[in-house]
């Protein structure tokens, strides 16, 4: 059962079209999972609507409506074809994006990145890690989600499964750590810059390019 | 999808002046499914005379120049076009789906490559409830109520500020210093404003 969920303010974000592409990916591997998010994805779409309604409507120009009818003529830009999935058995979003090759950084750490194309600035990457062990202690300056796409775990905050998201502000430096009973597997991205407090992580961050 | 116009609306490209009653949610829906199911183009002039207007509005009111709001809202209008035959009433309003294509079409033109994904995709991909059925209609409906009652038990002042939200991505600091108020006050009014919300939606978990 998901227990752990994106903030609301994040979720209105998502409906609004505010989120940037890279947690705009993770929510959604999120909501795809999560009725209860999807039901408030969908509340806060309906309050867009509403607003929508009671928008001040504009004097559109003369031929607004003649440039609309061409522009139904015209084919849209077709829609790239869902060739990519990053591996198999993953949530449905991700069917949509294509990812680097595992890269093993040590006997306990493997990562991948997340190639969007729509927004080359995002920072999102697979990381997994061995049963029992963790992640280096790190903080960042930004905004990280963090999807648990399977085994689990810890940190100072809580004990996460597959299905969770954790939201996690800027400024909280944790150490998350895998359960015993196996390795575990996560989709995360980072806003702003992650600085890694240990000598580990100095290593790691150029290694990763977050 | 409906059948592409094979020729030029009637003899005007323009539409003629109408007298402007309020059409209600209902009589949107009915025009959408009449685009899916007959491509019905006197159904489609109505959306536009409703949609097209508050598109623009909508978007000016977020810092958009009227003439990139007005581009983006003809966008928006030609995809109802072609994907009013995936309209389902029962998942959603006519105004919550147009709300959700001018989002999509905002969002990608922001892309920097246009061979991006579709924010549309992803944004389906998210659904994995089978079709709606006549009852999710009554549910759907009840609810869409139930929200627009939350909305209007909102202070005008939290009211404000969740709608700010919606209209553009200022970051909470700038609100802050348009309305004079501390930034302080901007958070708790939007926690407040979601936390009365949730609470009328009952489904606080």
């Amino acid at each position: 059962m998901i227990t752990s969920h994106p903030s609301d303010e994040a979720l209105l974000q998502m409906a609004a079209g505010w989120l940037a592409a890279g947690p705009r990916l993770v929510l959604s591997t999120h909501v795809s999972l999560c009725a209860r998010c999807r039901t408030r994805l969908r509340d806060y779409e309906t309050i867009g609507g509403d607003l929508l309604e009671d928008a001040d409507p504009r004097i559109l120009s003369p031929d607004a409506f003649a440039k609309t009818l061409a522009l139904i003529d015209r084919p849209i830009g077709s829609e790239p074809s869902l060739m990519h999935g990053i591996e198999p058995g993953l949530p449905a979003p991700l069917n949509h994006y294509a990812g680097s090759p595992w890269r093993r950084l040590n006997a306990s750490l493997s990562w991948r990145r997340i190639t969007l194309p729509e927004d080359p600035a995002a920072n999102v990457i697979m990381l997994k890690v061995a049963a029992g062990r963790a992640v280096p202690r790190h903080a960042h300056t930004g905004r990280e989600f963090t999807q648990v796409i399977s085994g689990g775990f810890s940190d100072a905050q809580g004990h996460y499964l597959p299905g969770d998201c954790i939201e996690a502000d800027a400024e909280i430096a944790h150490q998350p750590k895998a359960d015993p009973d196996g390795e575990c597997v996560v989709l995360a991205s980072v806003e702003g810059r992650l600085r890694l407090s240990s000598w580990l992580g100095r290593l790691v961050q150029p290694l990763i390019g977050l | 999808m409906p059948p592409a116009l094979a020729q030029p609306l009637p003899l005007r490209d323009s539409l003629p002046p109408m007298p402007e009653p309020v059409p209600c949610p209902d009589e949107m829906s009915r025009c959408l499914l009449a685009v899916a199911h007959e491509g019905d183009r006197a159904a489609f002039g109505e959306l536009f005379r409703h949609f097209a207007p508050r598109i623009a509005g909508f978007l000016v009111r977020g810092g958009m120049s009227p003439a990139e709001a007005e581009e983006v809202a003809q966008e928006t209008m030609a995809t109802v076009w072609h994907k009013a035959d995936r309209f389902d009433p029962a998942r959603a309003g006519a105004s919550t789906w147009i709300f959700t294509i001018a989002r999509n079409r905002r969002i990608d033109r922001a892309r920097v490559q246009t061979r991006a994904l579709c924010a549309a995709q992803l944004f389906d991909a998210v659904e994995q409830e089978p079709e709606a059925s006549g009852e999710d209609l009554a549910l759907g409906n009840e609810r869409a109520a139930r929200l627009r009652s939350a909305m209007a038990s909102l202070s005008p002042e939290q009211e404000t500020v969740l709608r700010l939200f919606y209209y553009s991505d200022k970051p909470q600091s700038e609100i802050a210093r348009e309305l004079d108020i501390p930034l302080g006050t901007v958070k708790s009014r939007v926690r407040l404003a979601m936390a009365r919300l949730r609470a009328m939606l009952e489904d606080d978990q």
